[in-house]
């Protein structure tokens, strides 16, 4: 159950880093590979939220003080994941802009 | 106004980095090991390796009473005081320490499941090297060592404000690392990636770095309100810290049972165990037993303390640290994370990595921005940071691995020029460190893929080593539950892998530098397909 609650509070930092990555232009063309700035209006609220619960669950599983400080910790590796997701292997949020890869490089 | 306020700030997270980049990497280096400073102390001190053979519930009670009979035997009878520091899930012997006629603290461990001591492991090891180095740099003499490391960490707080600061685009940027862009460029991104993500445990380690040394780095603090002289302070630290004292009175005395002590100090503290016991005058009738509460599984290191007659087991004294104390306590607990939570503890390993590799590559910036132009001005600056650097990266990197390797090769009755084996390993540190940094002098860029190969084959020797001393390898540590030594090895394998791997990628760079500037002329001109 502990193990549970950490892999679904890392799980939630992750993808509610990448829904605010992908809420940026840059990223999102990147990942999408489509040139219009993003449309999917519901990737800001939906990052934040999943940090919110990330850090919930760690409160939870932890207790106040405990929870917070792996909270804070576990995010901030959360995000540095995203970043390394987006250096190397972008194509693999394209699950989240709910819609295939174009790629806007070729005719 | 404000393009001045942000050029100052450049100026000033510039030079405070390069003047004191190369010590903060050796604070970062050191304090991350130190998350795992007992593990480092079972894989230097072999004979301490007792894997947890059953669980803590079934093993029969610790009895302190055949202990202190055990440690009768060790510590000399004149001895001011002598403890024991009870085991843990990460200690899992008993350690005893006392001082020695010069007043020098001595450790013994015992073995917990028969309380006989255990030959002494000739090492310094995690706790007794690697910690200290942190803290103090080992630099006694005036408190100078504390007072650099408290400047440092000054400068930690002025860099990271600075570098917020003049970070321009910090949330455009917020997930950016271009490993593909040219060196200066993907370098900067790295560093900006690290500082930001790792903006929040980067402030709070420094922070509590300083909080905790309050005593040392303002030292009046007591003075406004308990008055100044040694009365004062004997006054300030009792009330904030729970100090019990009295006199010997020069007639033998014995010692009531301590685990009837322990038994009354659990009950008192509703269920809360001792994990340090102390013996005060040892063999006088005025000896005292002091009994401090386990934080193992709080934040806060709590400074809950009981006192008792040592020969009629009375309570003496009883201390609970105030509010004031408590919030000290906790932002202090932050930093030494002495409590028993193995994610988190990865986690801080992970952060002072990040930490480590914020302050490298912002010095590689420095570097990088400068060297074309200081080569054709004539200038050495770069050179002689790029040397500082090398030195302080990869070269304390290859030092502690000396230390390690040293660990494992000097004899236990090892002795050289009047020094004893504890002395020489630091000797090994320190020596392979200076020889570093004029290995980076001389070979200016190549130091870097010279180094990192010696970091390689150094921690792949240490795992050999390891295994030829003790016969312990990576199955037989994993399989037995020794995980602190399974740790360090895997670690150290990572260590040896990555280090390659950089070494790989250096060489590979370079020679494409150097075909680049031999073909550039021809290069340039060949027609495009």
């Amino acid at each position: 159950m502990h193990a549970l609650l950490l892999a679904a509070a890392s799980l939630a930092g992750y993808i509610g880093f990448a829904c605010l990555a992908l809420a940026m232009p840059r990223h999102w063309i990147e990942v999408s590979g489509r040139k219009t700035a993003p449309h999917r209006r519901w990737l800001r609220p939906c990052g934040f939220a999943l940090l919110g619960i990330a850090y919930a669950l760690c409160v939870h599983r932890d207790g106040a003080s405990f929870g917070s400080v792996l909270g804070m910790i576990l995010l901030s590796a959360a995000a540095g994941a995203v970043a390394l997701t987006l250096a190397w292997r972008p194509r693999l949020l394209s699950l989240l802009t709910l819609s295939p890869h174009k790629d806007h490089t070729r005719p | 106004m404000e393009r001045r306020f942000g050029k100052s700030m450049a100026l000033l997270h510039t030079w405070t980095g390069v003047l004191l980049g190369a010590l903060l990497f050796a604070i970062f280096w050191m304090g991350t090991l130190s998350v795992f400073d007992r593990e480092i102390d079972r894989w230097m001190m072999p004979d301490t390796r007792l894997a947890a053979s059953a669980p803590q519930s079934v093993r029969p009670a610790l009895s302190l009473d055949r202990a202190a009979r055990t440690a009768a035997s060790i510590v000399p009878t004149d001895a001011a005081q002598w403890r024991f520091d009870l085991p843990t899930a990460r200690m899992p012997v008993l350690r005893l320490s006392y001082p020695d006629q010069e007043g020098n603290a001595l450790v013994r461990h015992i073995d917990p499941a028969n309380y006989a001591p255990i030959p002494d492991q000739g090492t310094k090891g995690g706790t007794g090297f690697i910690f200290p180095f942190h803290y103090s740099l080992h630099l006694k003499w005036l408190d100078l060592g504390e007072w650099l490391v408290g400047l440092a960490a000054m400068a930690m707080l002025v860099l990271l404000v600075s570098g917020v600061i003049i970070h321009k685009k910090i949330f455009a940027q917020f997930f950016t690392f271009r490993p593909k862009m040219r060196l200066q460029r993907s370098d900067l991104d790295l560093h900006n990636l690290t500082g930001v993500l790792g903006l929040p445990f980067h402030f709070v380690i420094a922070l509590s770095g300083l909080i905790i040394f309050i005593g040392v780095y303002f030292p009046q603090a007591h003075v406004g309100a308990y008055g100044s002289g040694a009365a004062a302070k004997a006054a300030y630290t009792a009330e904030a810290r729970g100090t019990y004292k009295r006199p010997t009175a020069d007639t033998p005395g014995a010692l009531a049972s301590l685990d009837a002590m322990a038994a009354r100090a659990t009950r008192e503290w509703g269920g809360g165990r001792p994990f340090l016991v102390r013996v005060w005058h040892p063999g006088d009738a005025n000896a005292y037993v002091e009994m401090r509460r386990s934080y193992a599984h709080d934040i806060t290191m709590n400074l809950d303390q009981i006192y008792f007659d040592a020969h009629s087991g009375a309570v003496l004294h009883r201390f609970e640290a105030a509010p004031v104390m408590s919030a000290q306590r906790f932002i202090s607990g932050l930093h030494f994370i002495q409590f028993e939570h193995w994610t988190l503890r990865w986690l801080y390993f992970l952060a002072g990595l990040t930490g480590c590799m914020m302050i490298a590559t912002g010095l590689i910036f420095w570097i990088e921005a400068r060297r074309a132009r200081h080569a054709s001005q004539g200038i050495k600056g770069a050179g002689i940071v790029e040397g500082l650097t090398t030195g302080g990266v990869t070269g304390i990197v290859i030092a502690t691995l000396a230390f390690f390797a040293a660990n494992r090769l000097l004899p236990l009755e090892a002795s050289f020029a009047g020094q004893a084996r504890a002395t020489l390993e630091m000797w090994a540190f320190y020596l392979a460190w200076i020889a570093c940094f004029f290995h980076a002098w001389r070979r200016s860029r190549a130091a870097w893929r010279e180094q990192c190969r010696l970091i390689s084959a150094l921690a792949l020797a240490c795992v050999m080593l390891n295994v030829v001393t003790t016969g312990d390898h990576l199955l037989r540590t994993a399989a037995s539950g020794m995980w602190a030594v399974a740790g360090m090895d895997a670690m150290l394998l990572v260590l040896a892998l990555l280090s390659a791997w950089a070494a790989r990628r250096l060489g590979s760079a370079e020679t494409r530098s150097a075909v680049a500037g031999a073909r550039r002329v021809p290069v340039a001109t060949e027609p495009r397909p």
